[in-house]
């Protein structure tokens, strides 16, 4: 644009009109009148309108229910099907499974689909999740769900991967779970 | 004064590199633009893409058809359920599947819903950028009324994952419905006082008439869509020209610039469309709730897509503008070629035009004025 012994002076190509006298308390009035109002409009919110905002960690919001949240897998219904590994767009679910023994007694999940494979692990990290929902829709036997706790900030990585099959998921299982 | 210009000329001037972005707050998001400036005046302004690209596209060759709708839903963050519509169109109509009735109006009613929701996004920080704080408060208040329901019935409050092919994700219940209308009643009253508080006042009226101007010209050049080109005065709106969906059904305007302030094009004619398009879309929000049927909500899609081999290219008019969707289909699970052809894209390419002999505070009120998201211009 500009060598180094070129000189350059640039003026603003805004159009300014000549201004008379007329114009000038026209410009006045205009800018006192259009003041006015839109000050008349915010003087109406300092009495009479109710806060929206939430005073966060004092008052928690309650989230819709069918907000999607925080994963919460219920392994003893899983059937390890895959289904949920597959619809993942992301591919956070990590899945392995064993097939089920047969000298073992038969189990049912609660909707009464028989469980032919031993679930070993689940794991879903939830630092990749999405939280698109695409896995809960596809979940037959329902026990992959969204939750609405939305509280789960962490100081490591590797401690956002949930272990659905570790005992300390149980811990907040009931704090969270609704039936 | 003679003797002023012969100093003046042996002194050496230079332009001055000025880095704007990708972390300022009137770039409304990472936006880089390095602007050529002497003194107040720009000179030059080169806008830099790419701080938020994601590969969106390659990504999604490797997902299946519904796994998608998840990406899409990232492009333009403020206006995900236009982005997604768009796309499920497109594989609807490779797939020929029927959208049930009352899908159809669900899914103009939440993209109204959606487009209110941008452009009071719009309102609120175009204000902020021109130092006006109490207009944004007013915009997500109700903002805040549309994306509450949107939560109840996706679940999530911006990347929502609700239109989905064949259909929505879940049903608006009779509560819901009447919380709509009331909420049209509100937003008329709303927007009436939000446009004599900011639009009409004088401080933002010198900001931004003759500002910025986009002549006719100028847009047709660029291919520039939405409130942009109808800022410069062309009535051109997807849905009324090139109806989809169920928009043929519905009786609305369409809102141009007519340059009531200044000149057609500039930074004020684009706040007027995006302002009255809002009134616009709650008459379309009144048309569709009386509409609105009782009925299936998803139509025969099978479980495992297989988009039969061929190609399409489907647009849709997005709360910034056109939005295409070049999607190839080789016969498998998965597309084999995505292309988002983005209105933010055009609209930024426009910047180095519009930006030589303006002021910085004016080159600010431009860019907020194309409202650009760069989520979508980056993919």
């Amino acid at each position: 644009m500009s060598t180094h012994n070129e000189t350059t002076i640039l003026t603003s190509n805004r159009i300014h009109e000549p201004l008379t006298l007329g114009k000038w308390f026209k410009n006045v009035w205009t800018a006192v009148s259009t003041v006015t109002k839109g000050m008349a409009i915010t003087f109406r919110y300092v009495y009479g309108v109710k806060p929206v905002t939430i005073e966060y960690p004092e008052v928690r919001e309650e989230l819709p229910a069918n907000s999607r949240s925080r994963l919460f897998n219920d392994v003893e219904n899983c059937i390890s099907c895959y289904q949920c590994a597959t619809a993942c767009p992301v591919d956070c679910i990590y899945i392995t499974a064993t097939r089920r023994d047969k000298e073992a007694p038969a189990i049912k999940t609660k909707d009464g689909t028989p469980i032919r494979l031993d679930l070993k692990q689940y794991t879903i990290d939830t630092a990749l999740c999405c939280y698109c929902g695409l896995c809960t829709t596809v979940c037959p036997t329902e026990c992959l769900t969204h939750t609405t706790d939305y509280e789960f900030a962490q100081y490591t990585l590797s401690s956002m991967k949930y272990d659905y099959l570790a005992d300390d998921i149980k811990v907040w299982r009931d704090r969270i779970v609704k039936d | 004064m003679d003797q002023y210009n012969e100093e003046q000329e042996k002194l050496h001037t230079d332009l001055l590199t000025l880095n704007m972005g990708p972390q300022h707050p009137a770039t409304h998001g990472v936006l880089r633009v390095e602007i050529k400036t002497d003194s107040e005046v720009v000179a030059q302004a080169i806008p830099h893409l790419g701080y938020l690209h994601r590969c969106m596209e390659k990504h999604c060759e490797d997902v299946d058809y519904r796994g998608v709708i998840p990406y899409t839903d990232r492009l333009d963050y403020l206006a995900s359920m236009s982005m997604e519509w768009g796309y499920s169109l497109a594989v609807e109509k490779m797939l020929g599947t029927e959208v049930p009735a009352r899908a159809e109006y669900i899914r103009v009613i939440i993209a109204e819903l959606q487009r209110i929701a941008s452009h009071l996004m719009y309102f609120g920080t175009y204000a902020i950028d021109l130092g006006a704080f109490t207009p944004f408060l007013y915009a997500f208040q109700d903002r805040e009324e549309i994306l509450r329901l949107f939560e109840e019935i996706s679940g999530a409050r911006l990347l929502y994952n609700y239109v989905w092919i064949g259909g929505v994700w879940n049903d608006l219940n009779d509560e819901q419905l009447r919380r709509i209308g009331k909420f049209c009643d509100k937003m008329e009253e709303n927007m009436k006082k939000y446009h004599a508080l900011v639009g009409m006042n004088k401080i933002f009226r010198d900001r931004t008439a003759n500002v910025g101007i986009i002549s006719k010209e100028l847009a047709y050049e660029y291919g520039a869509t939405g409130p942009v080109l109808r800022g410069s005065g062309v009535e051109w709106d997807l849905r009324k020209n090139r109806p989809y969906g169920y928009y043929d059904k519905f009786d609305f305007d369409i809102v141009t610039g007519k340059g009531e302030m200044g000149q057609v094009g500039d930074c004020w004619d684009r706040y007027y469309v995006r302002v009255f398009e809002i009134n616009e879309s709650i008459k379309i929000l009144r048309q569709a709730l009386d509409g609105i049927e009782a009925g299936p909500i998803m139509g025969k899609v099978p479980k495992i897509i297989k988009v039969p081999e061929g190609e399409i290219y489907l647009r849709t008019e997005c709360p910034r503008g056109e939005l295409g969707y070049h999607l190839i289909s080789d016969g498998g699970k998965k597309p084999y070629r995505l292309k988002v052809k983005s209105s933010c894209f055009t609209h930024t390419s426009m910047l180095p035009d519009l930006a030589p002999g303006q002021l910085i505070a004016d080159f600010v009120a431009t860019i907020g004025s194309i409202d650009i998201v760069l989520g979508e211009v980056d993919r």
